[in-house]
């Protein structure tokens, strides 16, 4: 699903040169659940951006679905992640003008569908993620776990293929933050997704099937979770 | 607090380059116009009073019969007055040049004998001091001096001709010899022509009146004894004064009309403030963070309040000493036309230069950097506000401030809109000077920018639909983010409004009073041919005709009737007002005067001095059917009994009709300004004209309109008056556009993470800037609408108050559909246009480093 070649980015300031990804190479099969852990600045979130098609890598290839992302024009950046990948970050999911429902569905509206057709799926995936009678809700009246399950409602609306999120659970309390994470992992499951989860929280880490560790911006570590009995 | 104003206001200043230029071009284009049109007003004004004076020499009192004049006789009776040291006595007509549409010179008729007491001519080639005895020059009717400058420029020399149109038609003038630009030949732009003032009685048609009797008294007696003396002795129809106050009717009359160009210049000017309003509040919504820890480390809310203050204080500064350049510019641009319209309208005036003065300059910067101050003061004021904790918090740049309902600004915008009609209800302090209409049409576009957020805020709603369809999801999204932050969006909203609603203003009083000058012709004037000389309507520009043309034209074939009509510019009861003498029977029997009071008078009590006022007049001096009033005229002070009021477009300070037989009898003068003709059979129309046109052409610079010209002439000049302060409205427009360009602009950098989101959610560049461009869509609708609105209330004000106390005409108001739909289309247009520099910006940004914007 997801090849990760020697890739390299290099952020430049000024003079100063940063190396936020050092020569990575990571494979993941389809419908594994990864989680990517590591300190604050470790390259995490360049990572998951370069899997998201929001940025490209400096050097080495980066191919999902055996397609090289890196080189599409931007139109056709767009519509790849539209149709084939579901966002999850850790605040300011949503707009806060847009109703709970019409958060959900505004990739497929981007896409151009007709909210005719897309509200009634939407609706049984909030009622699904226990968010009954909430679809008219704007985000500032929904409390910060509920604004997450909206979002990963969002992600998984267009049936991607991949779902990418970083730290989803960095703005919850633990109590939230692991229903939250339970969703996730139910809900992709489910639909046999792959998932790359960013996370700097060992224990939210051990929700997904395996563990990458990255430290400046190098693969320091690559471990299955055990399933605990 | 410099110091303060380098560290924190200058980086933002710099950090924000098309923010702060936008903000100075808004400033330095609004002086630019309020500094440019003053100063074309005192130039022109200048240009006026130089001539006066220039002319008037070193007279200490005048005895003048301006525009009707008296006989020469009375020169004597002057010089017999016990204290007149010297009297000189002189006449001055202006003649067009032939074949030179618009051009005209100043000719004086002087006695060079005595003239020198007062005026100092110099001569080039001619000895001065020997004319008075030259033969050649006195004993001809032609002979004329000019200033060497105006020769050389017109390539004439001495013993060469210029042809100037005279009453009796175009007629070589010699030039006899040239003078030095100095005295009084600096007058009327230079354009002056010397002649014997009995050389000119008898090449113009004057008789042997004079205009101008220039006296020197004995210092001893004292001038206000001189002054009453000399008016005992020339009788109440002749005005004694000094020549400082002389003008002075001519000054009142063009007041309103400056005015008028004025405040359409302050406009501009208004909306340009409005630019600085707009880049305070943003700048002081995206430092909230900035303010917050100045604050934290001991500034008080005063030392904030003043860093505001100063720092718009210096955005005025420099945009307004840009714009004092860029008036120069302004005031070189529209001086032709405004010259050109007071010269059709009021008085001939020539000047082509205009200086940008002291007095301008400093209103310029004074207004520019008062106004901006002004503007920052809410702005400040909320800055002062930020409490020092919200240095700590991380989402202080987000959002523009919620709108309170009962707020201050609401209770204002409320009460200014509630004192709107009580304002237009006070009279006018003086003259021709509508203050009260003023004031209130200031009220409802304050009182309605003030009121705008709480309206703005509920658009989202039925924007939403619309928005959508036109723009899909972004145009629903660009309804939801119009409507969000109002007190941003309500400033490039008002400021177009604002414009707009001043076009649309102007556009309906021009509109309503082409419809009813139109209308006031084909009743009132239904002639079918009329012929002029020198210009195509008689007024100011014209050049009289003798009456035995009328017997000429009588003889075309296919020509019924001829009336000779004279307009002729005369000061009564205080005001320039047209005398206007007609053919009674002709008038009563073809023209059907849209009569308000009374009727038309019969032979009888045209004899016994009945006479037809027009509405203007009636209502500037309060006269009714039966009200009497004097005139003053050549053969002494005459009293009249108004028989009839009617409406009459002929001149915005009034206008009498008397019987021409009378007016012969009393004025001395058989003098012609447009023959009314009647055709037997119009469709020989054409032939006829030709016939007219073909018999006085090679002797006049004749015109012969038909009625529809007429009327389209008339039209021409009521929108030409109003050219230069309708592009000033558009120019205020336009300043509005780069309010849209500067919010926008904040609202991008506000919504960054917003848009970051979209993206990554799925949002192409188009839909981005179709989301911005949706937005600039909207605020361009609503300013527009509201513009459209406001624009029928203040024209309704405008045409039925301000203008009637300015011009005293009540004409019927009509709404300019035609013109509101092409301001919305236009506006809304070109706020699209303006809003896609801030879209391609948005669209453009990195979405990672958008993600990650805080
Ligand atoms: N747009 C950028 N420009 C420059 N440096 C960046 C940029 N984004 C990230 N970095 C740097 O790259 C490194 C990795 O950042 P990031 O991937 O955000 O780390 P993490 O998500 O693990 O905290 C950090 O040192 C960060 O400062
Ligand atoms: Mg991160």
């Amino acid at each position: 699903m997801i090849q990760v070649a020697n890739v390299s980015k290099v952020y430049r300031r000024g003079k100063n040169e940063v190396r936020a990804l050092d020569d990575v190479t990571l494979t993941v099969p389809r419908g594994q659940f990864l989680s990517v852990m590591g300190s604050s600045g470790s390259g995490k979130s360049t990572l998951l951006n370069l899997l998201g098609a929001l940025d490209v890598p400096t050097s080495g290839t980066l191919k999902i679905d055996g397609r090289e992302i890196s080189r599409f024009p931007d139109d056709e950046l767009s519509r790849f992640r539209r149709d084939r990948l579901g966002f999850i970050f850790q605040f300011f999911n949503l707009l806060p003008t847009l109703t709970a429902i019409e958060n959900v569905i505004l990739p497929e509206l981007l896409a151009g569908k007709s909210r005719d057709e897309l509200e009634p799926k939407a609706r049984a995936l909030l009622e699904q993620f226990g968010l009954t009678g909430r679809d008219t809700h704007r985000p500032d009246e929904l409390s910060g776990g509920q604004m997450q399950r909206v979002a990963i409602a969002r992600a998984l609306l267009s049936e991607p293929a991949l779902l990418l999120a970083d730290e989803p659970t960095g703005n919850l309390d633990s109590k939230t933050g692991g229903e939250v994470l339970r969703l996730i992992r139910e809900a992709t499951r489910a639909r046999n997704l792959t998932v790359v989860m960013v996370t700097h929280d060992a224990h939210a880490a051990e929700v997904g099937d395996r563990i990458v560790r990255l430290a400046d911006g190098r693969v320091v570590g690559d471990d299955p979770v055990r399933v605990a009995a | 607090m410099w110091s303060l104003l380098r560290l924190v206001s200058l980086r933002h200043v710099f950090g924000a380059p098309l923010r702060s230029l936008l903000t100075l071009i808004g400033v330095a284009v609004g002086v630019a116009t309020l500094v440019g049109i003053a100063a074309i007003n005192r130039s022109v004004m200048d240009a006026f009073r130089s001539t006066i004076d220039t002319v008037a020499g070193k007279a200490d009192l005048t005895v003048a019969a301006e525009t009707s004049g008296f006989p020469e006789e009375l020169l004597e009776t002057v010089r017999a007055v016990p204290g007149v040291l010297h009297a000189s006595g002189g006449l001055s007509v202006v003649a067009p040049v032939k074949d030179s549409p618009g051009e005209s010179m100043y000719v004086m008729g002087v006695d060079l004998l005595d003239d020198g007491f007062f005026r100092t001519y110099e001569g080039v080639d001619t000895d001065v001091g020997k004319l008075a005895d030259d033969l050649e020059f006195l004993n001809s009717t032609d002979r004329i001096l000019v200033s060497e400058r105006y020769a050389k420029e017109k390539g004439l020399k001495t013993g060469g001709t210029i042809e100037l149109i005279t009453p009796e038609g175009a007629k070589p003038f010699i030039i006899h010899g040239l003078l030095k630009e100095t005295g009084p030949l600096k007058a009327f732009g230079g354009s002056v022509a010397v002649m014997f003032f009995g050389s000119l009685q008898e090449a113009f048609a004057r008789g042997r009146t004079l205009t101008r009797i220039d006296v020197a008294i004995d210092p001893r007696v004292g001038l206000e004894a001189m002054k009453d003396r000399l008016q005992k002795v020339v009788g109440s129809s002749i005005e004694v004064d000094s020549p400082d106050r002389r003008g002075a009717a001519v000054q009142t009359m063009v007041r309103s009309f400056q005015l008028g160009l004025n405040l359409g210049s302050g406009v501009a000017l208004l909306v340009g403030v409005f630019l600085v309003y707009n880049t305070v509040s943003i700048s002081v919504v995206q430092r909230r963070r900035e303010i917050g820890t100045l604050r934290a480390l001991g500034a008080t809310r005063r030392r904030i309040r003043a860093l505001f203050a100063l720092e718009a204080g210096v955005f005025g500064l420099v945009g307004s000493l840009l714009g004092l350049p860029l008036g120069i510019l302004v005031g070189k641009a529209a001086i032709g036309s405004v010259s050109n319209s007071i010269s059709e309208i009021y008085v001939k005036v020539n000047t082509h230069s205009v200086q940008l003065g002291v007095p301008e300059m400093v209103m310029g910067l004074t207004l520019g950097v008062l106004g901006s101050v002004f503007a920052a003061l809410r702005p400040s004021w909320i800055a002062s506000a930020v409490q020092p904790v919200e240095a700590l918090r991380k989402d202080a740049a987000i959002g523009a401030g919620a709108v309170e309902v009962k707020s201050w600004p609401t209770y204002l915008g409320v009460f200014l809109l509630a004192i709107v009609w009580p304002t237009t209800q006070i009279p006018p302090p003086l003259e021709n000077l509508p203050l009260g209409g003023y004031a209130a049409i200031f009220f409802i576009l304050m009182g309605v920018t003030l009121l705008s957020p709480l309206v703005l805020r509920t658009l989202n709603v039925p924007f939403a639909r619309p928005g959508e369809l036109l723009f899909g999801i972004s145009g629903r999204l660009a309804a939801d983010n119009f409507a969000r932050a109002p007190v941003r969006t309500a400033v490039p909203v008002s400021a177009l409004s604002i414009g707009v609603a001043m076009a649309v203003t102007l556009s309906s009083f021009i509109g309503s009073f082409q419809a009813s000058t139109d209308r006031w012709i084909e009743q009132a004037v239904p002639a079918d041919l009329f012929v002029t000389s020198s210009a195509k309507l008689a007024g100011t520009q014209n050049q009289s005709m003798q009456a035995s043309l009328q017997k000429e034209i009588e003889a075309v074939p296919n020509v019924d009737l001829v009336d000779p009509v004279r307009l002729m510019a005369h000061d009564v009861l205080g005001l320039r007002i047209y005398v206007i003498s007609l053919s009674s029977d002709i008038y009563r029997s073809r023209g059907n005067p849209l009569i308000l009071e009374g009727s038309l008078p019969d032979a009888a009590q045209r004899a016994s001095g009945q006479v037809v006022i027009s509405e203007n007049f009636a209502r500037r001096r309060d006269l009714k059917v039966g009200s009497t009033f004097p005139i003053k005229t050549p053969t002494g002070e005459h009293t009249y009994t108004v028989g009839a009021v009617i409406i009459d477009y002929t001149s915005d300070q009034g206008s009498v009709i008397v019987d021409r037989e009378l007016f012969v009898k009393q004025f001395n003068s058989d003098l012609v300004d447009t023959f009314h003709v009647y055709v037997k059979d119009l469709g020989a129309l054409d032939q006829t004209r030709a016939a007219i046109t073909s018999k006085l052409s090679g002797r006049f610079n004749a015109y012969v309109l038909s009625n529809a010209e007429l009327r389209q002439e008339a039209r021409k000049l009521v929108g030409g008056a109003f050219a230069i302060t309708y592009a000033m409205e558009i120019v205020a427009v336009a300043l509005a556009l780069l309010g849209i360009i500067n919010t926008l602009l904040a609202a991008v950098l506000d919504r960054t993470r917003e848009i970051g989101l979209l993206r990554a959610v799925g949002a192409d560049r188009r839909q981005i800037i179709k989301l911005f461009a949706g937005e600039a869509f909207f605020i361009g609708l609503t300013g527009s609408l509201f513009g459209v609105v406001t624009g029928g209330v203040v024209g309704y004000i405008v045409t039925k108050i301000v203008g009637v106390q300015a011009t005293g005409w009540n004409f019927p108001f009509s709404y300019p559909w035609g013109t509101a739909v092409q301001m919305v289309v236009i506006a809304t247009c070109a706020a699209i246009i303006a809003g896609l520099y801030p879209a391609r910006r948005a669209a453009s940004l990195d979405v990672v480093e958008a993600l990650a914007y805080e």
